[in-house]
């Protein structure tokens, strides 16, 4: 497998069993994702999509097929293994926050810093890093009941770049926001993969998304249809051109 | 420490529900404490006060039916016995039915060698000696009573028709039943006009192997007698007493058990639901890359928080309760001895694992993109 590659996934297949009916979620999926890039992956409701993006988080494994993610084939990694890993490449933002409702926007970020050798001054540090880079440095003591749903979609992203992970994978980030708040969460992706290079990885119904990725993969019933280059890609060679 | 934050705050989720959970183990715990403390506290009464060269020599066919009062000369010119002591009980209650005390009536003279370890001193051993209605009262029921030595008191008969006035000449300390009061037996055997019959015979042996032998020496004395004897050890004739009551210790220490039981199960009930509210965030933390083993860990410290400090609570209340208001009984108030207190946290400790153990377990490997994919 490519190790330019941020996501490589070759001749993926995952089935599930649902009683007695079997569920073909992915259809002998073959794609790979370049390091940096920031890419979409769309297509209808059920398409397969979020079982992609759970195969490239680590959440889910393979029914055959081999995934490779920063160059690291996770496919055969027992659990144990795969949480350490995850903790380590993977951040995750998902459609409903899902922020821990007892713990402050602070904590909240603080979270996947616990899982690493960090002291608690060095821990701090990185959370508040974090919460300015998505605008919210203001706001660490609040509870995720006191922030607005796009405040708290700033406070997962936080989150999930705190470790300064391999990838960020989200999975319907703006599903559950209001067309501003959507549009600033889509900004604020796209300035994490432009500013600090992040790969993105994100599943999503939203068609605003098209403007700002640089790549877009269409999904229909779990079988991967076709890529095309984002407007995001096209605004950025533009930028590019200009700029020389 | 770095997770102490989050079961901390876990703890605080739903604080109604929390304090809810510590005072029902809080409860269970003090009903527990108290009810095996009865058993264990006759148990440790009978370890501490009888001695293993102290016998008591009664009627085979009771106490209540008295021996002879002469027995007494044949029982001391028995080898090996050191010093004999007849006892009568009286019974009397000082002032009301509810103010009852063990209360008996003893020889003076050999008091001193009988029951060295009840800590008479002996300018009160002198006393009880030269004063005919001397009296010598336990701490507990000096306390009790706000008795003073000196003090001139009256006990009704109960078991007699009439009442004996005693003088108290000095306290029984000591490995003495704390709540007894003896005064002497040739007082109470001037007022009741000399029946001359005993309901006991203290008997003090030399050495302790040599108890057998008396025991035998004596009881084959009075064999075919019209009043045979049963000659026994001090916690043997106390155990006695307290084996009527055996049934309901027995009983108590079997509602204790169900009263854990039935705390258990509330509070893995109460376990699993907290849990189960909170599957996605368990989720989400594993998808962080929380290890199942970590968070199964704070899950159980959760759960073990909770039962501890109600353990402590429960344990704590029956403790200083029984200090504050003593229960007496014949062995003296009853207090909740250290063992007990120990083994109570100990159950709350397990109630707080096995409670949770199930649903955390389950919680900690759930699948999840199942868990994820059920909420969205």
């Amino acid at each position: 497998m490519d190790a330019t590659y941020a996501v490589d996934l070759e001749s993926v297949w995952r089935i599930y069993r649902r009683d007695e009916f079997e569920v073909r979620a992915l259809d002998n999926v073959t794609m790979k994702i370049a390091s940096g890039r920031f890419v979409a992956i769309m297509g209808p409701s059920g398409s397969g999509k979020t079982t992609l993006l759970n195969l490239i988080a680590g959440i889910d494994h393979p029914t055959s097929g081999r995934v490779a993610v920063g160059g690291e084939e996770i496919t055969a990694m027992k659990e144990r293994e795969l949480a350490r890993w995850r903790a380590r490449h993977i951040g995750l933002v998902f459609q409903f926050y899902n922020l821990i409702p007892v713990l402050t926007a602070f904590e909240n970020v603080e979270l996947p810093l616990l899982l690493t050798p960090l002291n608690k001054q060095q821990r701090r540090e990185h959370v508040e890093a974090a919460l300015r880079v998505v605008g919210l440095a203001d706001r660490m003591d609040h509870y995720p009941r006191q922030l607005s749903g796009g405040q708290e979609q700033r406070v997962a992203i936080a989150r999930a770049i705190v470790t300064d992970p391999t990838i960020v994978v989200a999975d319907e980030p703006t599903g559950d926001l209001d067309a501003a708040s959507a549009e600033d969460i889509l900004n604020l992706l796209r300035e994490l993969n432009r500013r600090f290079s992040k790969t993105v990885v994100m599943v999503t119904h939203d068609a605003r998304a098209e403007r700002h990725v640089d790549e877009i993969f269409r999904l229909e019933k779990g079988v991967l249809i076709g890529s095309e280059t984002g407007q995001g890609a096209i605004e950025a060679r533009a930028a590019n051109v200009a700029s020389t | 420490m770095k997770y102490a934050m989050l079961v901390l705050k876990n703890l605080t989720r739903s604080k109604r529900r929390t304090i809810l959970t510590v005072l029902s183990i809080a409860v269970s715990l003090f009903i527990f404490s108290a009810l095996v403390s009865m058993p264990a506290v006759v148990n440790q009464f009978l370890a501490d006060s009888a001695s293993t060269t102290r016998v008591a020599c009664h009627n085979k066919a009771g106490v209540t039916y008295g021996i002879p009062e002469a027995y007494k000369q044949r029982v001391v010119a028995t080898p090996h016995v050191a010093a004999a002591t007849a006892q009568s009980w009286f019974g009397g209650i000082y002032h009301e039915v509810s103010d009852q005390f063990p209360n008996m009536s003893v020889d003076p003279e050999m008091i001193g060698q009988m029951w060295p370890d009840w800590d008479i001193s002996p300018q009160a051993l002198h006393e009880f000696q030269r004063v005919r209605t001397g009296a010598l009262v336990g701490h507990e029921t000096m306390k009790r009573f706000g008795f003073h030595v000196g003090q001139q008191i009256m006990l009704r008969g109960t078991l007699y028709p009439f009442n004996v006035t005693l003088d108290i000449v000095g306290t029984l300390g000591g490995k003495a039943p704390p709540s007894f009061l003896i005064f002497r037996r040739d007082y109470l055997e001037e007022v009741r006009g000399r029946p001359g019959f005993v309901d006991v015979i203290w008997i003090k042996v030399d050495n302790s192997a040599d108890v057998p032998q008396v025991e035998a020496a004596i009881d084959e004395g009075f064999a075919n007698s019209s009043a045979e004897t049963l000659t026994e050890p001090e916690a043997a004739f106390y155990g006695g007493f307290l084996a009527g009551y055996r049934v309901f210790f027995q009983i108590a220490e079997l509602l204790g058990i169900v009263v854990i039981f039935t705390i258990g199960l509330v509070a893995a009930n109460t376990a699993a639901m907290s849990i189960r509210e909170r599957r996605t965030e368990i989720a989400v933390l594993r998808s962080i890359g929380f290890p199942a083993r970590t968070i199964l860990l704070m899950l159980l410290a959760e759960s073990l928080i909770i039962a501890l400090v109600g353990g402590l609570l429960g344990c704590g209340a029956a403790y200083l309760l029984l200090r504050i208001v003593p229960v007496e009984g014949i062995v003296g108030a009853i207090e909740i001895p250290t063992s007990v207190l120990f083994a109570a946290l100990g159950v709350a400790a397990l109630i707080g694992l096995l409670s949770a153990i199930v649903p955390a377990t389950a919680a900690a490997r759930r699948n999840i993109v199942d868990v994820i994919r059920a909420v969205a």
